[in-house]
């Protein structure tokens, strides 16, 4: 890593772990939920940005993620820590299915496909009142600590933590997954499926495999949501949130896994910012949106490493 | 034992017949060039080979193994790999990228999630030696899809090299090029032939590239193999001549 690129992270890093101290409780509300979105997002990217593969129901992942977690956490006595990565796991193995299913097509269909799952999924916890608990979702779900301690991670700072670490540990997971061989598949059939398969790939496994992965890191940021809001309701599998993630996703910067937690933080300050404003506030953001998918495709994250790169160019260029 | 063999082979679609009972021999170190008019079936012999498309009838050996019906990658893994008719890369990503990845479907380690330096590493290695084989290492490092369009034509040549198959493939190698550079990819091409011994299965509209390429022509007409010999012979032939005359109804 460049000099330069290495004290921002140094940076950043230093600002994300020292933020407790700083910052007031509803500021590191805020904080916390932006960066379990921001792992929502990043999720998101692995299959939207490095393998071409548009899900419009990845509110799937993150819903499912939440319910599991929650269910989990009212009904056994299950530790936090234990339920938060239960839940996503379950959410990793249920897209299995997921992703065999939707990858019987490609393109819009494949799109459609994910879209019809989250809505098959959002109408499961209208009816399953047993177990979703209806329209009402699931309400008072505790952060039990458990037998083997870690009490501070039900503390609101621990808790945000304990997101902020597995925002942290998703990252290093999906750069060295997007870095990998497979990582190089994965781009190959972005780049041109056909191709991929003719080399000799069985793409349509690859395609399965990113699309459980993604489910499951989407699926431990919606487990993280659960224990942090206290409930998890028929929201959190909207279509609404599908479309908001691929906003953040996009408006950060696709195919960077920086970006989509950057355009997570975005999103949700804007959010904050503008509904103070303005009821039409989502209105506001789409114009925003539109703006930036017009003369700022590459997003947050590309406009950033853009200006950082034209400052490097009066230096003779170090190689890549 | 020939390396490729093919009987009986059809592929019908409704009523249409694409391939006719079609056999065929080829030859290790062979280079063997299919010919015929537009619609003659070439390019599904192609797919039907390469599992693109599955045979209705009839069996594919390569190397005393049956592969009929066998999913695309698998045929490939197995050592036969193909170019396409309309050139197909990886546009982004440089022509060495592009290379590397077609070597690296040949690793055991290609589904590594992490790390992977190593399998990198040796991708690379085969994917230079395909480069030069094909005089393409001085624009290694250009996006594929800034490249010249013959440069493309031989990258995706390379490619299949990289892959280190026992049968190469060759769907219309200089389709879509000028006379000049047609005339330059099949210098190249003649040169790498040369030196590698390939066995090649080529389909080719041009006759001057077949004549200069190939050891031994088939002639398909309306799916059937109408003719089969050594070049001056498949020349001669009065219905190959008829054939491409538009004759023989």
């Amino acid at each position: 890593m460049k000099g330069a690129t290495r004290s921002i992270w140094i940076v950043v890093g230093l600002v994300l772990v020292l933020a407790p101290l700083g910052l007031p409780p509803f500021a590191m509300t805020l904080l916390t939920e932006a960066v379990i979105l921001g792992l929502f997002a990043m999720s998101l990217d692995l299959m939207f940005g490095y393998t071409r593969l548009v899900s419009f129901g990845h509110a799937a992942a993150y819903g499912f993620g939440a319910y599991a977690c929650g269910w989990l956490l009212l009904n056994t006595g299950m530790p936090l820590l234990f339920a938060v990565f239960a839940a996503g796991l379950l959410t990793g193995v249920m897209a299995i299915g997921v992703g065999w299913m939707c990858t019987l097509a490609t393109g819009v269909s494949f799109s459609m496909l994910t879209l019809a799952f989250a809505q098959l999924l959002y109408a499961i916890s209208f009816k399953w009142t047993s177990v979703t608990g209806g329209s009402d979702g699931l309400a008072g779900i505790p952060r039990t600590i458990g037998p083997l301690g870690f009490a501070a991670l039900s503390s609101k700072t621990g808790f945000y933590y304990l997101a902020l670490a597995c925002l942290v540990g998703g990252f290093l997971l999906c750069s060295a997954l997007v870095r990998s061989p497979f990582g190089a598949v994965l781009r190959g059939i972005r780049e041109n499926e056909a191709k991929t398969t003719a080399l000799g790939y069985n793409t349509r496994l690859y395609k399965i495999a990113v699309v459980a992965i993604s489910y499951g890191l989407g699926g431990l940021a919606g487990a993280l949501y659960a224990p942090f809001a206290g409930f998890a309701n028929t929201e959190l599998l909207f279509w609404l949130l599908s479309g908001q993630v691929l906003i953040m996703v996009i408006v950060g910067g696709s195919g960077t896994l920086i970006g989509p937690v950057l355009g997570a933080a975005f999103f949700m300050l804007m959010e904050h910012q503008l509904s103070a404003w303005t009821e039409a506030w989502a209105l506001y953001f789409g114009l925003i949106f539109i703006a930036f998918v017009l003369f700022a495709p590459q997003g947050i994250w590309g406009l950033a490493t853009g200006w950082l790169q034209m400052g490097r160019l009066q230096r003779p260029a170090p190689r890549p | 034992m020939p390396l490729l063999e093919l009987d009986g082979v059809t592929r019908r679609y409704g009523a249409l017949v694409a391939l006719d009972q079609v056999a065929m021999k080829v030859e290790d170190g062979e280079v063997r060039a299919v010919i015929g008019p537009n619609g003659a079936g070439k390019t599904t012999l192609f797919n039907v080979i390469t599992g693109t498309v599955k045979p209705t009838a009839g069996t594919i050996r390569f190397a005393g193994q049956p592969i009929a019906g066998l999913p695309s990658h698998q045929v490939c893994r197995l050592g036969l790999s193909r170019t396409f008719q309309i050139t197909s890369l990886f546009p982004e990503m440089s022509a060495r990228q592009n290379a590397e990845l077609a070597a690296q479907a040949r690793h055991p380690g290609r589904w590594r999630p992490f790390g992977g330096a190593r399998i990198f590493k040796e991708a690379r290695q085969r994917a230079d030696a395909a480069l030069d084989q094909l005089g393409l290492t001085g624009i290694a490092d250009r996006p594929a899809g800034l490249l010249s369009h013959g440069d493309q034509r031989l990258l995706e040549v390379a490619m299949a090299m990289a892959q280190q198959p026992r049968v190469l493939l060759l769907d219309e190698p200089t389709q879509g090029l000028s006379v000049e550079e047609t005339g330059q990819a099949v210098d190249t091409l003649a040169r790498f032939l040369q030196a590698s011994r390939m066995t090649v299965l080529l389909v080719e509209h041009d006759m001057e590239v077949v004549f200069r390429l190939a050891h031994r022509i088939t002639v398909l007409h309306r799916g059937t193999v109408i003719a089969d010999g050594a070049p001056e012979q498949v020349k001669a032939d009065q219905r190959v001549q008829d054939a491409y005359l538009g004759g023989l109804d």
